[in-house]
């Protein structure tokens, strides 16, 4: 059976719900910029390892997450424990994470286009476990992992003086789809070192919020059963609760 | 404090406070209660989340929670790009957003060192930018509805 096919759902779920979510599961099973398909499904198990990490919640609950411990995260060994302390952290306290924690993470295991492309795979999983939870649905079972190698690809226009990693801020040749010019939003350039990861994050933004062209006109609801104003006050609410200042 | 959340007059201490808090948003409470219970994960609250569904599909109907659904997996999202890659608000939000964000204790969030505080002449010019924006909104909602 195909995933996302919601056959015994009590709640009509809309079709481009459901293809965007096969979409985000067919790239999350394959090779990536940077990471393969196996390592993309194993950050992808690691988000759901960290919402029941003992070790993730007495972080949280500390003073600092930065605290020197010898304790372990609940994991499955499939990835290096710096990854999933980054995933971790990444899904259970982002908004505690800062530029010299990150710079300590960087190395020769870890480019800053690994780090961009974690961050890729985690939200693109919590966003689509989010919405089951929300609804009392099962979590979808993680696809089988594509073989093949990642495409190390690197985009060209890129400045590093806005954000703590590198981000487009002319599109070249090969992004020229990603928006339309001359400007986005930081929150959107802030995934295109990894320009896939962008590609990604408007099929799903287009499913679950509006299209990302839509997004500064305030009018715009998507044709969605809820108000632009009840999604906004929605959005404003998962933002003030995950301490997000963005 | 009220504001305009895309044109409608919303209670911003709803946003901040939560369900308890009168949001002026048609149904925001069974709302803002939909994403409290979704994003707590301290304890087994299987049994309030299926209330609350039923409590939104009785008041709404199937479709807008399925809607409401998808906004809170979204928004899970922002935190971890902006929070994960060390980005300032972009400068036009920054600018008509400063009074709001002062009266919602926003400023106190850790990353909100990564925006520089704007100046007299920015909080001027967002204040009375502000405005234009919802009259903008307004203006293009009254359109839609008469099919332009």
């Amino acid at each position: 059976m195909q995933p996302f096919a919601y056959s015994n759902s009590p709640y009509p779920i809309r079709s481009d719900l459901a293809e965007a979510y096969r979409h985000a599961w067919q790239k999350l099973a394959t090779p990536g910029t940077w990471w393969s398909g196996g390592a993309r499904v194993a950050i992808a198990q690691e988000v759901r390892n960290a919402q029941e990490c003992e070790l993730c919640s007495a972080r949280k609950a500390a003073l600092s997450p930065f605290a020197p411990t010898e304790d372990s995260h609940n994991n499955t060994a499939a990835l290096a424990p710096e990854v999933i302390d980054v995933v971790h952290r990444l899904t259970t306290d982002p908004s505690r994470l800062t530029e010299s924690w990150l710079q300590e993470q960087l190395g020769s295991e870890l480019s800053v286009g690994h780090y961009v492309e974690i961050i890729s795979v985690v939200v693109t999983t919590l966003c689509i476990d989010t919405f089951h939870r929300a609804l009392g649905f099962d979590l979808e079972p993680l696809p089988e992992a594509l073989p093949g190698e990642p495409s190390r690809h690197t985009p060209t226009g890129l400045e590093e003086k806005t954000a703590w990693v590198p981000m487009i801020e002319k599109l070249g040749e090969t992004e020229q789809d990603l928006w339309p010019q001359p400007r986005m939003a930081n929150v959107v350039r802030a995934m295109s070192l990894v320009p896939d990861a962008v590609r990604l994050l408007k099929v799903l933004s287009a499913a679950q919020y509006v299209a990302m062209e839509d997004v500064p006109n305030a009018a715009a609801d998507g044709g969605r059963a809820i108000s632009r104003g009840q999604i906004e006050f929605i959005a404003a609410r998962v933002s003030a609760i995950n301490d997000c200042f963005y | 404090m009220n504001s305009q959340l895309a044109g409608e007059t919303t209670n911003l201490q709803a946003v901040r406070d939560g369900s308890g808090v009168t949001s002026g948003v048609p149904n925001g409470e069974l709302l803002s209660r939909l994403v409290e219970l979704t994003l707590d994960r301290s304890s087994d609250n299987t049994a309030e989340l299926a209330e609350i569904r039923e409590a939104i599909v009785d008041a709404m109907d199937a479709p807008a929670l399925v809607d409401a659904a998808a906004v809170i997996g979204n928004f899970q999202r922002m935190v971890r790009i902006a929070d994960g890659t060390g980005i300032p608000l972009d400068k036009p939000v920054a600018m008509i957003s400063a009074d709001v964000r002062d009266e919602l204790k926003l400023n106190e969030f850790g990353s909100a060192d990564l925006t520089p505080a704007p100046g007299p002449i920015g909080r001027f010019l967002g204040r009375h930018l502000r405005p234009l924006l919802i009259k903008g909104v307004s203006m293009g909602r009254k359109k839609a509805a008469a099919g332009d």
